[in-house]
């Protein structure tokens, strides 16, 4: 709301230099975005909040200030006089919807002469940022900014049987508004119309057709209220917001509206010369009662948490124009006009509270017992993650979780991919953000890319963030591209969406870095990040089960070199090597391991609570285990086959080396690794770790042809 | 013979101390201590000898015998002290070459600050809870008193999924549902990603983070939250911050403020907070009479930006590894 300050002047007389006013406006919650200048004239330029449609006038302003600074408001002096001619007799209004629109007053100005607005009027106008069009319109402008009432003139004589109908407008009827824009309305918009066709947009915007020209002499003076909401829809539907509408949608008090018209029509006669018809056209079917509040004073510190003195309560709600009686526990206030805002007892004592200054409460600590603190369990478990592969490495990255389906071309998803089933919004910004994201790697990849962009060539990201799954329809064929259907829960649940917490990571070039560290060398591998992987497991101890990884092609990943994550059966995630194609598409040169992980399936099963498991006491016992294996049994069946074989006295099985090549027989690959054996309760003998090792031997040579290397 | 025995052990001590290798002394250790060395040969000698002075001689034979090892022994320690530290030498490397290293993971810059606002409300006995991104029109504007149509909505555009399913505009929501799924006396802290349909510019982003709390209770006052969100101030701006509460206006809170801190030369905006509007508590079924509450939520990538000078929000995005490893 722009204020010019010779304006707010004479309606309050405040004296302190603007710089003064806009440092202190704030404290009373009118924040400033500064003070502007129209020529040599200060203007202000204030914020003011949604509950404050007196604030959208320059009387709502100079009440704020004339109580701050204990001034008195002097609103502008009304004298109308009227001529002989009843209103009645030249016009007539019906309301046929009083809920969308319960007051509606017309006066009556004949033998106007339209012409320029007087420069005063034009320079307070244009300080207060609205362009001069007409004397009369600008009347009902300066009007507008005056008491914070939007009134619309009419020239009478573009009226069809010069009558006003207010109702709601008939499905496809047109109206060229002021803006010259054609528009086709309905029903759920609030019309004022003529015998014959809808003249204007209520409380929006008037109609061409009955506007205000060079030779309109008779006029007809819109004040009214209208239904906040009702407004506001109309407005945001048609994409038309006016300094009407605006004010219209905060609430526009009834009680406000007759002396706004009166002061416009004196006006009117004031610069446009004419007379006004005597008596005003008041449909008022049902009039507003201003609300009785019971103000308790002992409420005040209950919700203050200090006493306001009695005396200091009345004045400051006085001066910003309320009446009080006094009641047993306090007052019953009744709201000035103007003020919607004011409805609840908290409402008042925000006032109080706003006006005694919030500076002057104290402070205090709450009296509640005092509790200790915490976190959510799965809060905890995801933090815990966090930090295993911040540990790992790996830096965490923050990215958008909105998304375009352009990433899913680009990773190279098949169209029926479970994961393009992404959740559409509604009323999209932006091209790039009309989905939301169903898994994290696209925004890693993108990460990635801006990395290497800028010569930053070793990036180790992961981001723990919401993917959303569009989970019924989407089902089956998620269940083959990855994630597990979650139930549905809540209104999300029941659309059929999941939202689901996701870990992604993504890696590519060097983890070590150093002279004489070659570069070939030390290039990460799709074994360091299945690694990272399983430091996280191991290090949430996540329980009882483990999780395997077997081999799955993924068309995002390389067909070789992709894994699938099973807990307790369960499909988990997805790791692998990015698929060059894909890595192409997102810009990305070298090899890029990545992973993609549903958190909610595991974090459940994580170990948050540790106790202490006592060191070893007896020694180990440690054999070498070399084995030519068949070429295509995984090393995963082989080590399976030794824990089971080695039963409780193994403790460890570590693979140390692989090799294929032509020291191995055709068709097999070396395998070895290190066996650690070892009793809680004794120490072990030779003889009973061989009698072990001759059984792990028995087992691999049956189960797997795998034979020991000599 | 006593004569060649003295002469035996100078000669020996003589030689011994000229020996500077392994080598040497070994050599020295054959000709004097070996089987067939000079100490062997004597001690042969003195069987030829007659038995009245054996004796005597070999005594003193003895001794010359225990002189030589033990100087032997004292060579060879020097000795191989003397390879231990030329070996050093000889390991000497340039101290100045830069030490190698692995590649460090660092929490996110907005995370870590998040992770300290969480942390000291903590401390301060709340209870962090999460809530879902997606919420219903009902939990994130009507349970907060903002119903439909209401201008409030304006300084929150928000995306839709269906009519009544939306990205929540604010973590405040999650409060909405905390309200009714429990009983008072509590103290909640929420926090998370929050979007609105703002352009993106260098202070907007169409997603962004808040940090939400309340305390509801029996006589919790506007003063506690005045002094909950001091001593969070002092807490983490340090012992002198100065706060600042202003009128503002949320239709979830009466009386509404706005809190800020003293930073640098001007005030750094927090969060929005006030005492939880009477019909907040109404719909949650908690008796406004009975118990009042405070709420709070901000703290999100604004105030980040300001405390860690960063001019951009879009770098927030970004993953700059640069950017990010400054923090």
């Amino acid at each position: 709301m722009r204020v010019p300050l010779d304006w707010l002047r004479e309606l309050v007389a405040i004296e302190v230099p603007p710089e003064a006013l806009v440092q202190r406006l704030p404290m009373l919650g009118l924040g400033s975005e500064g003070i502007d200048r129209v020529g040599d004239e200060p203007v202000l330029d204030l914020e003011t909040a949604a509950n404050r449609p007196d604030l959208l006038s320059i009387l709502g302003v100079a009440r704020e200030i004339a109580a701050a600074w204990r001034l008195e408001v002097r609103p502008p002096a009304i004298s109308l006089s009227e001529g002989p001619t009843p209103a009645s007799d030249a016009a007539d209004v019906t309301i046929e919807d009083p809920i969308w629109c319960p007051r509606y007053t017309a006066h009556v100005i004949t033998g106007v002469r339209v012409g320029p607005s007087p420069a005063w009027m034009v320079r307070r106008l244009e300080a207060a940022g609205i362009r001069s069009v007409s004397n009369i319109v600008d009347v009902t402008n300066y009007v507008m900014l005056e008491q914070g009432e939007p009134l619309h003139a009419f020239d009478l004589d573009g009226l069809r049987g010069r009558r006003i109908e207010v109702r709601r407008a008939r499905a496809g009827e047109p109206l060229v508004t002021l803006d010259g824009v054609a528009r086709t309305l309905d029903p759920e918009m609030l019309v004022i119309a003529d015998a014959a066709r809808a003249v204007a947009l209520a409380g929006v915007m008037g109609g061409g057709d009955s506007e205000i020209s060079a030779g309109t002499t008779r006029v007809l003076l819109e004040a009214a209220a209208f239904d906040g909401a009702q407004v506001r829809r109309t407005s945001r539907r048609l994409g038309l917001r006016t300094e009407s509408s605006v004010r219209f949608e905060r609430g526009v008090d009834p009680r406000i509206v007759l002396d706004a018209a009166r002061r416009a029509a004196a006006l009117i006669v004031e610069v446009g010369g004419g007379e006004v018809l005597a008596g005003v056209i008041d449909r008022y079917p049902a009039p507003a009662r201003a609300p009785q509040i019971a103000l308790r004073l002992a409420r005040i510190p209950r919700l203050l948490g200090v006493e306001v003195p009695a005396d200091e309560v009345e004045a400051i709600l006085r001066r910003l124009g309320c009446a009080l009686e006094p009641a047993s526990d306090g007052f019953t206030v009744t709201a000035p006009p103007g003020r919607l805002d004011l409805q609840r007892e908290e409402d008042l004592i925000e006032e109080v509270a706003r006006h005694y200054g919030y500076d002057r409460l104290p402070e205090t600590t709450p009296v509640a017992a005092t509790q200790a603190g915490s976190r959510a369990e799965s809060l905890e478990s995801q933090d815990a993650a966090r930090d295993v592969l911040i540990r790992a490495g790996l830096s965490e990255a923050v990215t958008l979780s909105l998304i375009s389906p352009g990433v899913f071309d680009r990773l190279g998803l098949p169209p029926e991919d479970g994961r393009r089933r992404a959740v559409t919004l509604l009323n999209p910004l932006l091209s790039d953000h009309t989905h939301l994201r169903t898994m994290i790697l696209p925004g890693l990849l993108e990460a990635t890319r801006v990395n290497l962009s800028r010569r930053i060539e070793d990036v180790h990201l992961f981001e723990i963030g919401r993917t959303f799954h569009l989970s019924v329809s989407a089902a089956s064929s998620r269940r083959s591209a990855g994630t597990p259907s979650p139930p549905p829960e809540g209104p999300a649940g029941a659309a059929g969406i999941a939202e689901r917490r996701t870990l992604g990571v993504a890696m590519r070039g060097r983890l070590r870095h150093g002279w004489n560290v070659g570069a070939e060398a030390a290039e990460i591998t799709f074994f360091d990040l299945k690694g990272v992987l399983e430091a996280l497991w191991s290090e949430l101890r996540v329980a009882p089960e483990t999780i395997a990884a077997e081999p799955a092609a993924h068309p995002w990943l390389h067909p070789g070199r992709s894994a699938r994550l099973l807990l307790g059966g369960q499909e988990i995630g997805v790791l692998g090597e990015l698929h060059p194609g894909a890595a192409q598409r997102f810009d990305l040169t070298g090899r890029v391991y990545a992973a993609e992980i549903d958190l909610d399936a595991i974090l459940p099963h994580a170990t948050l609570r540790r106790r202490f498991v006592p060191l070893p006491r007896h020694p180990a016992v440690e054999r070498d285990l070399a084995l030519f294996v068949p070429t295509a049994v995984p090393q995963s069946q082989v080590l399976h086959v030794i824990a089971e074989a080695g039963g409780t006295l193994l403790e460890a099985a570590e693979l140390f080396d692989v090799y294929e090549g032509a020291q191995a027989p055709a068709g097999r690959r070396s395998l070895a690794y290190a066996l650690r054996f070892r009793a809680a309760d004794r120490t072990l003998t030779g003889d009973e770790v061989d009698g072990v090792m001759a059984a792990i031997h028995r087992a691999l040579e049956t189960e797997l042809d795998a034979r020991p290397r000599t | 013979m006593r004569d060649d025995i003295t002469q035996l052990r100078e000669e020996a001590e003589r030689d011994l101390r000229a020996a500077r290798t392994p080598e040497a002394l070994e050599e020295l250790r054959l000709r004097y201590l070996g089987r067939r060395g000079k100490i062997s040969a004597m001690f042969e000698e003195l069987a030829s000898m007659p038995p009245g002075e054996r004796a005597a001689v070999g005594a003193a034979l003895n001794e010359a015998q225990a002189f030589i090892k033990g100087q032997f022994e004292t060579v060879k320690t020097q000795i191989a002290l003397a390879g231990r530290e030329a070996q050093l030498e000889a390991e000497r490397i340039d101290v100045t070459l830069p030490g190698l290293r692995r590649a460090l993971g660092r929490r996110h810059i907005l995370n870590q600050s998040i992770q300290r606002v969480q942390d000291i409300f903590i401390r301060m006995g709340f209870e962090l809870v999460e809530g879902t991104e997606i919420e219903t029109d009902q939990y994130n504007f009507e349970r907060l008193n903002i119903p439909r149509d209401h201008p409030a909505r304006d300084d929150q555009d928000t995306f839709y999924i269906t009519e009544e399913l939306l990205l929540r505009t604010q973590t405040t929501a999650v409060d909405a549902h905390v309200l009714r799924e429990r009983r008072p006396p509590m103290r909640i802290l929420t926090a998370g990603r929050c979007y609105r349909r703002d352009v993106v510019d260098a202070t907007h982003m169409p997603v962004f983070h808040q940090v939400d709390g309340f305390m509801v209770g029996e006589g919790i006052t506007f003063a506690d939250l005045k002094g909950t969100l001091a001593a969070f101030a002092r807490e983490m701006f340090g012992p002198q911050t100065r706060t600042r509460f202003q009128p503002g206006y949320f239709p979830f809170t009466e009386p509404s403020a706005e809190v800020a801190v003293e930073y640098g030369d001007g005030w750094l905006e927090l969060a929005g907070c006030g005492m939880f509007h009477p019909r907040v508590l109404e719909f949650a079924g908690i008796d406004p009479e009975r118990c009042t509450a405070f709420a709070f939520g901000g703290f999100g990538d604004r105030p980040a930006m300001v405390r860690y000078g960063i001019p951009d929000i879009r770098l927030f995005w970004e993953n700059d590894l640069r950017m990010l490893a400054q923090f």
